[in-house]
């Protein structure tokens, strides 16, 4: 059944994200987010309204672990409504998609397009609504740049390896 | 009629994400900048639970660290007991011992989550309304400083930290007594600044801070940190003064609340004045 898998995996996306990348401290710039695999890799089966509840509900639950109500949301309910217009730009025919969004159905070349348009977008809301001052936006943008690089590299990671054993 | 449901069906995708961003702003701003709802915040007993699970867990592989600190503090401890035993002899002494002894209790508690990644961090500690923990409430360590319940729970409490863009604490250095308010600027959570300290003041790298006992949170003499340095910037007549923090917010993991029983008193007082 697709949507158990689509469970587990989100389990498993915050487990990683709450237990362990939440408590990484490298020079305190570097907040990799992985729990967006779960909303970047969704199939792009559901309508585009729902995309955007299931975005909102994820980002707050994330909010709610990390007291940091509505910024996650925010950002999340973004990516979901910009996430279909990009998929549709990058790709011709996006109607025959059906499984998840990956670097195997995607190809190489989108899949890399579409992590570097979507991860930072997310980043950069989510640390500008948690600095929520002038003051502090180089700070925040320093942020974003850093952690949009190690979320990149790490969703690229994760993708590939679930390429491979979906392949073998 | 019929063109509206057009304009509704045409348009859904937008009308869905203004109404989803509008609920996350109303959530942001209702937060901003303490947390207030115990339900969606670690402030809710399944979120804390699952910390405090993990958090048992993490405890073991910090028992070493904490043992020492531990010992650490029961040397002190024990040096100010005799230190005590000596002055008490004076019946002015003993009854001043007395009235702090009853005035001031402290709650142990464990912290079941820390942040310390954003400009809005939060602890959460295992002890809520239960063991009579209250809003306002200072939380201190054995290192020193943490920082003011905000949101309370029946089982969990939610403290803003030393190391939140809008704490502030009130403290002064120990060796002039010249008082200042401590703020962080919500950058590296090693460090604090006090602004609009004044050029006639003696500062040095190197001296202590310690709480002012001004506010009804903390006792006086509650280690704040150390100053690290002080910048006077051209044409300003202000030291800032940066400081670091002697409670490091990465390891925490004992703290004590602070609950001053003749609190609500000075607060009435404070009331009635105005």
């Amino acid at each position: 059944m697709d949507w158990i898998k689509q469970v587990i995996r989100f389990f498993i996306v915050m487990v990683v994200q709450l237990l362990v990348l939440n408590h990484l401290q490298v020079l305190g710039v570097c907040h990799p987010m992985v729990y967006v695999f779960f909303l970047l890799a969704l199939p792009i089966t559901l309508p585009s309204q729902m995309d955007m509840v299931v975005g909102a509900t994820v980002g707050l639950i994330m909010d709610i672990f990390s007291n940091s109500l509505g910024v996650h949301m925010s950002a999340c309910t973004f990516l979901m409504f910009y996430r279909r217009h990009l998929i549709g730009e990058l790709v011709q025919d996006a109607e025959r998609l059906k499984g998840d969004i990956s670097i195997y159905s995607l190809g190489t070349e989108s899949f890399l397009k579409y992590l570097v348009l979507m991860v930072p977008i997310h980043h950069l809301i989510v640390f500008t609504l948690s600095a929520w001052s002038w003051s502090m936006m180089g700070w925040a943008l320093l942020e974003t740049f850093v952690s949009s690089f190690v979320t990149m590299a790490l969703l690229y990671f994760i993708s590939s390896i679930g390429n491979r054993r979906d392949h073998q | 009629m019929q063109d509206l449901l057009k304009f509704i069906v045409k348009y859904s995708n937008l009308l869905v994400l203004l109404a989803l961003e509008v609920v996350a702003f109303l959530l942001l701003l209702s937060n901003n900048h303490h947390p207030r709802s115990t339900v969606l915040s670690t402030a809710n007993r399944l979120v804390a639970a699952q910390y405090e699970a993990v958090h048992n867990i993490n405890s073991y592989f910090s028992l070493h660290y904490t043992n020492e600190l531990l010992q650490a503090e029961n040397a002190q401890l024990r040096a100010e007991v005799e230190q005590l035993q000596t002055l008490v002899s004076d019946s002015m002494a003993r009854s001043a011992a007395e009235y702090l002894h009853h005035s001031i209790r402290y709650i142990p508690s464990r912290v079941i989550n820390t942040d310390s990644r954003l400009s809005h961090n939060y602890l959460t500690i295992g002890c809520g309304s239960n063991m009579g923990v209250r809003s306002g409430m200072g939380v201190i360590c054995s290192d020193g400083v943490v920082g003011i319940v905000s949101t309370v729970s029946q089982h969990y409490a939610i403290v803003v930290p030393v190391i939140h863009t809008d704490a502030s604490i009130s403290c002064m250095f120990s060796k002039n007594g010249y008082i200042g308010t401590l703020r962080w600027p919500g950058d590296n959570y090693r460090y604090a600044r006090m602004e609009d300290v004044a050029l006639h003041v003696d500062v040095l790298p190197g001296d202590t801070l310690v709480t002012s006992g001004l506010t009804t949170a903390f006792p006086k003499g509650i280690p704040v940190g150390v100053v690290d340095q002080c910048d006077l910037e051209d044409g300003e007549s202000y030291y800032t003064v940066r400081v670091q923090l002697s409670t490091d917010f990465r390891r925490l993991d004992y703290v004590q609340v602070v609950d001053n029983r003749s609190a609500d008193e000075i607060e009435a007082l404070k009331h009635g004045l105005d």
